[in-house]
């Protein structure tokens, strides 16, 4: 080898080992070693990404979105980085496009069944109950099993038996309002009680569904662990609502004062009966998205990590409510304000937010955990059903 | 020939090897740093990833193994295009600001087109090849709907009734011969002045509409704006074109906000439906012509309209955010067609 490359590779070898060393220095007992987390994407970077991307699908009239859909989740994974390395992402677009069409055909299925006939309706709803914890399964199987790290596939255990006992309750509550809504006029007031227990049990529902996602979730060889915390999920629920209900207050007493004003120099309100509800629901939509997302958000995600481990790496996040509402407020006006143009550079800022404020934690160097994780041992069968539907719902 | 110092996944443990991948000729070489070959293989069976402004290239060998390479400066990138390594058209694109405006520019105006004239005319299509039967059966359940909670029967004389029903039908078997309608009588509160069709051809007069009007040949204008929209399938397209825009919006907006994308399809389709209600007007106009009544007590019920309104001013409402023309538009249309 001549001498220059020698030399180089000789600078590189010895970065690498300073790397390691101090990180085992911190290694000593007691003491936490502490992986490095960045987000390197960037706003203008992925904005041009994101212009190809649509013109290419705009062009193929929607068929290229899979391939968009990879595009990006690279685009994202090979930008985040943990202790040096990066993440990657092995999706086939053509499973994603088989995914897609049958997500569709469910989804429309969904809304314009009951709209023809009750049995039609109630029909799908069946069908969906039957299908949707395999798809929810599959879904989050495919999403794993094509996300990689130091050239190791994450994995979820695909088995039938627990995705229904974990997924089937929550589908059943989350349907009931619909099929109640339905069949009002045969039920009378009863009718009302599926919507009820669905809000008494959105908390428990996403906890179920967190838990089942995080416990099947695996590296290489190793399972992802979970402990349940149903109370905490309950507690920041409502406290969120809370939230959004002080939120509230102020907008609406501006309102009142407003419209009292108003019918004061100009005569009687609005009349349009239409126009009262569609405002509210704009106020009352945008209060959920800015002020109780980014609370729940942030709280859950410190509620789910703190309780998520992979052996011995313990997992955490330093996200704070505020911060993310924050960015999100900027996030959402600058897009609007800007016709979406803004879109990439929003992504790009939340995505490095939530991505670096991630702690991932041992008592040994991970570089040196990481020499110990092997490849997980999947029939072939297995991966093969991963990629033939690759659907993504955003769960 | 330069070489790159790289890190080797084997990809059976987690386990990082320090490296060195050089590109030799067509093919790719990867070496310890000791100088021991451990792969080379040839360039098009080596799947590289795109080169990203801070993000590491990973070469995945068909070993299974992946070779992590830093390449911040792009030296690999010219190396991997000296060799021939062929540039896929979206990294080609994306990779110049030019290009990238270009790109954008030509969104904007498939975006244009498709909204004024592409999910239209795709919505008519489909509206058309629909069967009929569909179409029936979707306005026979809305009219269950509508008749559980908003509608009571009618309270007009059924002599009245009778009449009316009989000169629309006479009338619409000449302006629309071929076309299924049904008139429907109901009722819903004193304020409710409307009358509207329902997709299959059921077009619903509520009595509050039947006083204000007065007149037959006024109420007779108004039927003939509804069979307007029956003739020409509007409800149908109108859902449609919805689901067109929404799909359309979703691709736009759907990772941001489904709101931001379900507020646009609102505003997008109120256009839509301010182009259906002209055509209804247009409709109205040679229905009447065709049984020789006069456009004008169908005018002056526009007018009633309008001073009923008057009395309830609704504030400011931009035209934009209407589903109906401006009615000083509409009255100068109708008003040309009996001057």
């Amino acid at each position: 080898m001549p001498p220059g490359i020698k030399e180089m590779v000789e600078r590189y070898r010895a970065e690498l080992d300073r790397g390691l060393e101090r990180r085992e220095v911190a290694a000593r007992p007691g003491e936490v070693c502490v992986g490095e987390i960045a987000f390197t994407g960037q706003g203008a970077e992925y904005f041009r990404i994101w212009v190809v991307n649509l013109l290419l699908t705009l062009l193929t009239a929607g068929l290229y979105s899979p391939w968009a859909k990879v595009r990006k989740a690279r685009y994202f994974r090979q930008n985040t980085r943990l202790d040096g390395h990066v993440f990657d992402y092995h999706g086939n677009p053509v499973a994603i496009l088989r995914g897609r069409i049958v997500a569709l055909v469910l989804l429309g299925a969904y809304s314009w069944a009951f709209q023809f006939s009750k049995p039609a309706g109630l029909v799908t709803v069946g069908v969906l109950c039957v299908v949707g914890p395999w798809l929810l399964m599959r879904a989050q199987q495919f999403s794993l099993s094509n996300t990689s790290f130091r050239g190791l596939r994450f994995g979820f255990d695909a088995r039938v038996g627990p995705a229904y006992r974990a997924a089937l309750p929550p589908l059943v509550l989350w349907l009931a309002p619909t099929v109640a809504g339905a069949l009002a006029s045969s039920l009378g007031w009863l009718a009302v009680i599926p919507g009820v227990a669905f809000v008494l049990t959105v908390p428990w529902m996403h906890h179920r569904i967190k838990a089942y996602q995080h416990r099947h979730a695996a590296y290489g060889d190793r399972r992802f662990t979970f402990t349940s915390a149903t109370p905490r999920f309950y507690a920041v629920y409502a406290k969120g609502l809370g939230l959004v209900l002080l939120g509230g207050i102020l907008p609406a007493v501006a309102m009142v004062v407003l419209v009292v004003l108003l019918r004061f120099l100009v005569g009687p309100p609005v009349s349009d009966p239409t126009v009262g509800p569609v405002v509210a629901g704009v106020l009352g939509t945008a209060l959920v998205y800015v002020i109780g997302w980014p609370y729940l958000a942030a709280r859950l995600q410190q509620v789910v990590w703190t309780r998520t481990r992979l052996g011995d790496i313990r997992f955490g996040t330093e996200i704070r409510p505020l911060r993310l509402f924050r960015l999100v407020l900027a996030n959402g006006v600058l897009t609007l304000v800007s016709a979406g143009l803004y879109w990439p550079w929003a992504a790009v800022a939340l995505a490095r937010y939530r991505i670096e404020c991630v702690r991932v934690e041992a008592d040994l160097p991970l570089s040196a955990l990481a020499a110990g994780v092997q490849r997980a041992a999947v029939s072939a069968a297995g991966v093969g059903a991963a990629d033939v539907f690759g659907f993504d719902i955003g769960l | 020939m330069p070489a790159f110092p790289a890190v080797r996944f084997d990809g059976r443990s987690a386990g990082a090897v320090p490296v060195v991948l050089r590109v030799d000729g067509a093919r790719v070489v990867v070496e310890t740093p000791e100088g021991a070959v451990l792969e080379r293989e040839p360039l098009e069976r080596v799947a590289v990833s795109e080169p990203l402004a801070h993000a590491p290239r990973l070469v995945a060998l068909s070993s299974g193994a992946t070779v992590e390479v830093p390449d911040a400066r792009g030296d690999f990138e010219q190396e991997l295009r000296r060799a021939g390594r062929r540039v896929p058209l979206a990294v080609r694109l994306q990779a110049r600001w030019p290009a990238v405006v270009a790109a954008l520019a030509t969104v904007v105006a498939l975006l244009g087109l498709a909204y004024f004239k592409g999910v239209p005319i795709a919505a008519r299509w489909l509206a058309l090849l629909l069967p009929p039967r569909l179409e029936a059966r979707m306005g026979d359940q809305v009219m269950a709907a509508l008749d559980t909670y908003y509608l009571g029967p009618s309270h007009l004389q059924p002599a009245r009734r009778a009449r009316l029903a009989d000169r629309f039908t006479r009338a619409a078997l000449t302006a629309a011969p071929g076309v299924t309608s049904r008139l429907e009588f109901r009722s819903a509160g004193a304020n409710a002045v409307n009358a509207f069709a329902l997709p299959g051809g059921t077009i619903v007069l509520l009595d509050g509409l039947v006083e204000l009007a007065g007149e037959d040949d006024a109420i007779l204008g108004v039927l003939g704006h509804e069979l307007g929209h029956v003739v020409h399938k509007h409800t149908t397209r109108q859902v449609l074109q919805s689901a067109g825009l929404g799909s359309l919006a979703s691709l736009l907006w759907g990772d941001f906000s489904g709101v931001a994308a379900s507020a646009s399809v609102a505003i997008g389709t109120l256009r839509y439906s301010r182009d259906f209600e002209r055509e209804a007007d247009e409709f109205a106009i040679a229905f009447l012509r065709a049984q020789s009544i006069s456009a004008r007590p169908f005018y002056g019920f526009f007018v009633a309209v309008q001073a009923r309104e008057a009395r309830r001013p609704r504030g400011y409402f931009p035209d934009f955010l209407s589903g109906h023309p401006p009615t000083q538009e509409r009255l100068a249309h109708l008003r040309r067609a009996f001057e």
